[in-house]
């Protein structure tokens, strides 16, 4: 399996419509459309992420118990 | 005596040697900003009797021969995130035009009992995220180098208001770059320090992992006092580090010879950098080389890769912090606010770990770097100032961030101004940043480059006084 997101088809405005509503968010129409126009860029730019990182690759700000 | 020109290093020494007194300077900037902020919009609201009473109270102690630090007596304004007790704090939005807040912010705390004097709220970008934005309840502020264009963001009411004289330091805060944006197109200082060396306690989150609460100032020297009078841990605040603050005044004089300086290939050159930059930081790199640094080139990953990195974790951070707003009245966010905070509502958790797991090895690369150089320079900013068009489209995520890289890891970063555009007549910016902690070896750095060059010392001029 690739770890290359971008060869994935962009989002149509209908999924991007069904994403907002399944967050749970009621935006009025006007707002909904602003949105749709601006959400490709953004999903352009996860799918740039480089993936396929070792398990010792942790995340940033992980737990530091001895910071208690 | 140009009081309003004046740094907080001359006003301490004016009022060392009685020359001028707190309320004498305040009077003078409340006419100065009366003035010309109509036609600047940095303030969201003057708080005329506090810093009256504050200077008055400054004057009393100063007289008396107490002391309580480098801010005593030193007018400053707050961007309007910054909470202020029984004063309103906005965030610039409709979401909190009524907000007054409780408490102070930890840092106004510490500059109230340092016998600072608070001038007022300041303007920025909608939570210090959307802007510029025509569709506010206050205007977005405008650039005193060229009304016809904006301060940068989001701490635009700070640049703005320093480089215009209304006061010589002001606090802003820098996720992705909005204290070092601003500061480079307004010809200003401005610091972000180390993650965790100002505590963010009372100021409104934009991005928990990476914000930062800074001095902008017209100096480098002007950094080091007000950076003294607001660093230290903060038990309250779970990003604050418990280590030793120094003494960053004293610390300004060690010069630059023999320090190693590495200049980031490609960043500050390329498509979308204005062609006035290169030169301008090869000449400063030149200065720098003539007081016995020692410059070379050092590779880093793109601009495009910390943009993205930074932007994806930043609008996962941003959406749980407005989620609840964004539920019950996204109407009442500005719209630029809005449309950048809602893609965290699609990026999904593996996208967000992904991003987090990234900015680790991001953040490695620089700790090597950091290994061979004491500091690492390139611009404040690629481009000079925007112009202000209300209907220029949103960029954001999209054009490449200078500032970022180091929002990605934390380290302290200064934006000082280096020079002007030819064409425009604009501020141009370098950028000096330091291992963690070392905002020690930033400030020499920058203030050896002051003392053997002027460009702190351009004002713009404010044109005739409004009536």
């Amino acid at each position: 399996m690739s770890d290359d997101l971008s060869r994935l088809p962009p989002a149509s405005a209908d999924d991007i419509r069904a994403l907002v509503k399944r967050a749970g968010l009621d935006l009025p129409e006007e707002l909904l459309q602003q949105f749709v126009a601006v959400w490709p860029q953004y999903e352009a730019m996860v799918r740039r992420i480089p993936r396929g990182r070792g398990y010792d690759e942790e995340p940033a700000h992980t737990f530091r118990p001895a910071r208690w | 005596m140009d009081i309003p020109l004046l740094t907080i290093a001359e006003l301490r020494r004016a009022y060392d040697q009685r020359e001028l007194s707190p309320v004498e300077v305040i009077r003078a900037l409340l006419d100065r900003v009366a003035a010309h902020d109509a036609r600047l919009n940095s303030f969201i609201r003057i708080t005329e009797d506090i810093a009256l009473a504050e200077a008055r109270e400054a004057e009393r102690l100063l007289l008396a021969g107490e002391r309580r630090g480098p801010m005593q007596g030193i007018p400053y304004g707050l961007k309007d995130i910054v909470e202020t007790a029984g004063i309103p704090t906005t965030g610039h939005s409709k979401l909190r035009q009524d907000h007054v807040p409780a408490a102070d912010a930890e840092i106004v705390r510490r500059l109230k009992a340092g016998g600072g004097v608070l001038l007022g709220k300041l303007a920025t970008w909608e939570f210090a995220l959307g802007g510029p934005s025509w569709d506010l309840p206050w205007p977005p502020a405008r650039n005193p180098w060229d009304r016809d264009r904006l301060p940068g963001g989001s701490s635009s009411g700070p640049g703005a208001a320093v480089a215009a004289g209304f006061m010589p330091a002001a606090i802003g805060t820098d996720t992705g770059g909005s204290i070092r944006g601003p500061a480079a197109f307004c010809g200003i200082c401005g610091l972000k320090p180390t993650y965790g060396r100002v505590s963010r306690r009372g100021v409104f989150p934009n991005t928990f992992t990476m914000d930062h609460i800074g001095p902008m100032t017209r100096s480098a020297e002007d950094i080091a006092l007000m950076l003294q009078a607001i660093a230290g841990f903060d038990p309250a605040d779970p990003g604050s580090e418990d280590c030793p603050v120094p003494d960053y005044r004293a610390a300004l004089d060690g010069g630059v010879n023999g320090l190693r300086l590495g200049l980031v290939e490609g960043w500050h050159d390329g498509e979308g950098a204005h062609p006035d930059l290169a030169p301008a930081i090869a000449a400063a790199v030149a200065v720098l080389q003539g007081l016995g640094a020692v410059v070379e080139p050092v590779k880093l990953s793109s601009l495009r890769d910390y943009t993205d990195c930074k932007t994806t974790i930043s609008s996962v951070e941003l959406y749980s912090i407005h989620e609840p707003d964004l539920r019950a009245r996204p109407q009442d966010f500005g719209r630029i606010l809005r449309n950048r905070v809602l893609p965290g509502a699609l990026i999904r958790g593996e996208d967000y770990l992904a991003a987090l797991r990234w900015r680790g090895a991001l953040a490695n690369e620089q700790k090597r770097a950091f290994a061979r150089f004491d500091a690492l320079l390139t611009a404040g900013a690629r481009t000079i100032a925007d112009r202000a068009d209300p209907s220029a489209p949103d960029r954001h995520g999209v054009t490449v961030s200078i500032t970022m890289p180091f929002s990605i890891s934390g380290v302290p970063a200064l934006a000082i101004p280096c020079g002007f555009s030819r064409a425009e007549g604009m501020p141009l910016s370098l950028q000096i940043a330091g291992r963690p902690f070392e905002e020690a070896t930033v400030l020499r750095i920058a203030h050896a480059y002051q003392l053997a060059t002027d460009w702190h010392r351009q004002h713009p001029t404010l044109g005739p006084t409004l009536d």
